[in-house]
């Protein structure tokens, strides 16, 4: 991309959305290093006594180890998911994958909630046995590595669905389809299964509403339990949240390392029309296997109803919910709406490798990758003061929260479709007289309205699942409808607890629903 | 007279590797030049210098009387250059009605809208466009996009009109309708034009003279009888011989 230099306007409009993102999101990062430098140098070494001892470094060595088997479970069951799904003939695959898929856009902690429903000492089919396999290192690897697999599946989908048509085929010509999906597809999936990798781990490592109602001492958990109750201590919370900077900046480099230079290959659909690799007579087993485990990591869904319904939880559940679907929705909506404002300058500036472009793409992969408890501790020290109680006491900071975590949704679903549509679409707008801001505003923004739509529609799903951002810094009165259920479980009765989560469960599913109909409404051939 | 369009000891290089080397060209006023050289010899180049979407490294570009880019530094944007270009792909912004692509770089220039409606009017009735002003360009037809592309351009009635082998992926019967049509518009509109191509029966059928660019400059200039008396270069002779060939 050669477009002159020294342009105002694509400066003004790029730069300004990065300076913007960069005070949302790095600046919270970096805040407990800033607040640390500033305590001088006693009462940072005594903090630092913190970590003479073994206990802070054998928790965080278990949660390191527990994402890690999150992450090996995760792959083992959403892999060949993934190749089944993406290319061979299983029965109504095609639905398959949307159901399968439907719990990624789920707070891990409801999946939980339902599990202990089914198998909780007093669950539908629990005993003594079941539960203390729930309250267990096994129960939360089983739970999470069941939630995340979606996210595996559809990315090594994609990874296939991205190979190049011509190289299936001409395996097809001299082997058998599962040679073809061992020996080509699952190689051609191997960059997806690495981006997987990365995702599940870092999701599983942030992930503290299931960790603390299971009752497992995690890392991220010891740092919140700093922020409030018996154990408040937010300076020691500080400290705890610095030995969290190389776990992200190690993500970091892992997914820059690997992707840096081909982020939109492993999410780009070359060709998804193909006929699909026979299975022949193995067609009805695994078509059986896909859909036996489909359906049984939705039991948990049907668990929250059961119990909602047989409790009287629908009707209670209007009188406890107060304004936390408003809030979520709200919440969730304007958060979203910024992650996409944001996401088209910066990631339009990504995908024609502006400078600095590529720096605000790193801040947005760190912001999600980084453990979720980190960046709320920044927000915490960064907008809890006098100056800005207006912002730390309303929506704006839970708004702010969600598009620092979640821009990189924005940046990345810009840049794929940016990079994938041709530049002199907009050199020639360039030539013809239009000047930047008109080039992006009459020409990219609405080439790619239904991508803009469509990461908008994303955004809200993923900010309404939220649960480790927000919960950290809710103002009194604004807690999002996650938050809501996650501090009623404590004391609240059961069949109201499981009537709320059923209801976030329909809103997301509404949410998806409607915006899917919308953008294919919206499709003009 | 000042030449439209003059390029003088241009320097352009591309992953360090030289793709113009004391590059001169010059076109008058009105003419209608035809760029011919093998693929990837810099002939695209040549064109985004003079766009503006690329900046020698050394050398000056000039439109008229106007430097508009000069040895690593750009003075005039593209869109203050007063240009329009045809691309390969002919880049139709697909969320845009063939009038909607016509009124964008109108719009941009700042043409009152009365002005852009009676202009899109014309030019659409010359092309035999008058009907399809309101389709979409996926639902044209090949000939019609191309056309669509060059009443885009012409629309704007600019200084100097610039097509990169617009003609390229289209079958031999819709080139024997479009390349006189093209001459036609360029010359009752005494348009400026530059016509890269690497086929020498389109560059003799539209051009006033043929750039022959080889090596990273122009080894040659002239008509096609020039060229055929006389050939600069033995890729001269070939294209020549090849041409005679095919004719005969």
């Amino acid at each position: 991309m050669s477009f002159p230099r020294g342009r105002w306007q694509q400066h003004a409009i790029i730069g300004g959305a990065g300076a913007l993102f960069v005070a949302l999101a790095l600046l919270p990062l970096l805040w407990p290093l800033v607040e640390l430098a500033g305590r001088g140098a006693d009462s940072v070494s005594a903090g630092l006594g913190a970590f003479a001892s073994a206990a802070p470094w054998v928790l965080l060595g278990r949660s390191l180890v527990l994402s890690g088997a999150v992450t090996g479970g995760a792959l083992l069951l959403g892999t060949p998911m993934g190749l089944l799904l993406a290319r061979t003939d299983i029965a109504g695959r095609k639905l398959l994958l949307l159901v399968h898929g439907f719990p990624i856009f789920l707070p891990p902690f409801l999946l939980a909630l339902g599990w202990f429903y089914l198998f909780g000492r007093q669950g539908f089919l629990g005993g003594e046995a079941s539960a203390g396999l729930l309250f267990h290192p096994f129960g939360f690897t089983t739970i999470l590595a069941l939630t995340f697999a979606p996210v595996v599946t559809v990315l090594v989908a994609l990874g296939v669905w991205n190979l190049d048509p011509g190289l299936e085929e001409a395996a097809r010509v001299v082997a058998r389809p599962a040679r073809v999906v061992t020996g080509i597809l699952l190689p051609a999936g191997l960059p997806s299964i690495a981006l997987a990798s990365i995702l599940v781990f870092a999701l599983s490592f942030s992930e503290l509403g299931v960790a603390m109602f299971l009752r497992l001492e995690v890392y991220p958990a010891a740092i919140f339990s700093r922020l409030g109750g018996i154990d408040y201590d937010p300076g020691e919370a500080f400290l705890l949240a610095l030995p969290l900077v190389p776990v992200a900046l190690a993500l970091l480099a892992l997914e820059y390392g690997l992707f840096a230079r081909r982020p939109f290959d492993v999410l780009g659909l070359r060709n998804r029309g193909r006929k699909p690799l026979p299975l022949g007579a193995w067609r009805g087993v695994f078509s059986v296997a896909c859909w036996g485990f489909t359906v049984l990591s939705l039991l948990p869904i049907a668990a929250l109803a059961l119990k909602a319904g047989l409790g009287g939880g629908f009707v209670e559940a209007g009188r406890w919910v107060g304004g936390s679907l408003v809030n979520s929705l709200l919440g969730a909506g304007l958060a979203a709406t910024g992650i996409v404002g944001l996401g088209a300058a910066l990631g339009y500036g990504y995908a024609r490798r502006l400078s600095c472009a590529r720096f605000f793409d790193l801040v947005g992969v760190m912001a999600f990758l980084a453990p979720a408890v980190l960046l709320g501790i920044g927000f915490i020290a960064l907008w809890n003061r006098p100056a800005t109680q207006r912002i730390y006491g309303g929506i704006a900071i839970i708004v702010f929260g969600y598009v620092a975590r979640y821009g990189i949704i924005g940046i990345r679903a810009v840049a794929v479709a940016v990079a994938q549509s041709p530049v002199s679409l907009e050199q020639t707008a360039a030539v013809f007289g239009a000047g930047f801001a008109r080039r992006f505003v009459s020409i990219v923004l609405p080439l790619h309205r239904r991508v803009l739509g469509a990461a908008w529609l994303l955004a809200v799903v993923f900010c309404l699942r939220d649960l480790e951002t927000a919960v950290l810094y809710y103002p009194p009165g604004g807690e999002p409808l996650t938050v809501r259920i996650f501090t009623l479980e404590a004391n609240g009765p059961e069949a109201v607890v499981a009537g709320l989560a059923t209801l976030h469960v329909a809103v997301t599913a509404l949410v998806l629903v409607a915006g899917v109909l919308l953008l294919m409404r919206g499709e003009r051939s | 007279m000042t030449p439209a369009i003059r390029l003088g000891g241009v320097h352009f290089n591309y992953d360090r590797r030289p793709v113009l080397s004391s590059f001169d060209l010059s076109v008058d006023s009105g003419q209608i030049l035809s760029l011919l050289g093998p693929s990837g010899c810099g002939k695209t180049t040549v064109l985004r210098l003079i766009l503006g979407l690329a900046v020698p490294e050394r050398g000056t570009v000039c439109l008229g009387d106007d430097l508009v880019s000069e040895s690593g530094r750009l003075l005039v944007p593209p869109e203050d250059r007063g240009l329009a270009v045809v691309f390969q792909d002919l880049a139709l912004w697909p969320h845009l009605t063939v009038r909607g692509n016509l009124g964008f770089g109108l719009a941009a220039r700042g043409v009152p809208r009365p002005e852009q409606a009676s202009r899109i009017a014309a030019i659409l009735k010359r092309l035999g466009l008058a009907d399809k002003g309101t389709r979409y360009p996926g639902k044209l037809s090949g000939g019609e996009r191309q056309r669509v592309a060059i009443a885009r351009a012409l629309v704007l009635e600019p200084r100097a009109l610039l097509l990169d082998e617009p003609l390229a992926n289209l079958d031999v019967t819709l080139k024997r309708e479009l390349l006189p049509l093209f001459r036609s518009l360029f010359q009752e509109r005494g348009t400026t034009a530059i016509y890269v191509t690497h086929d020498l029966r389109e560059a003799a059928s539209l051009g006033d003279r043929i750039a022959v660019l080889e090596a990273q400059r122009i080894v040659q200039i002239g008509t096609l009888g020039e060229l055929r008396e006389n050939p600069a270069s033995t890729f001269v002779r070939e294209l020549v011989e090849d041409l005679q060939n095919w004719a005969s």
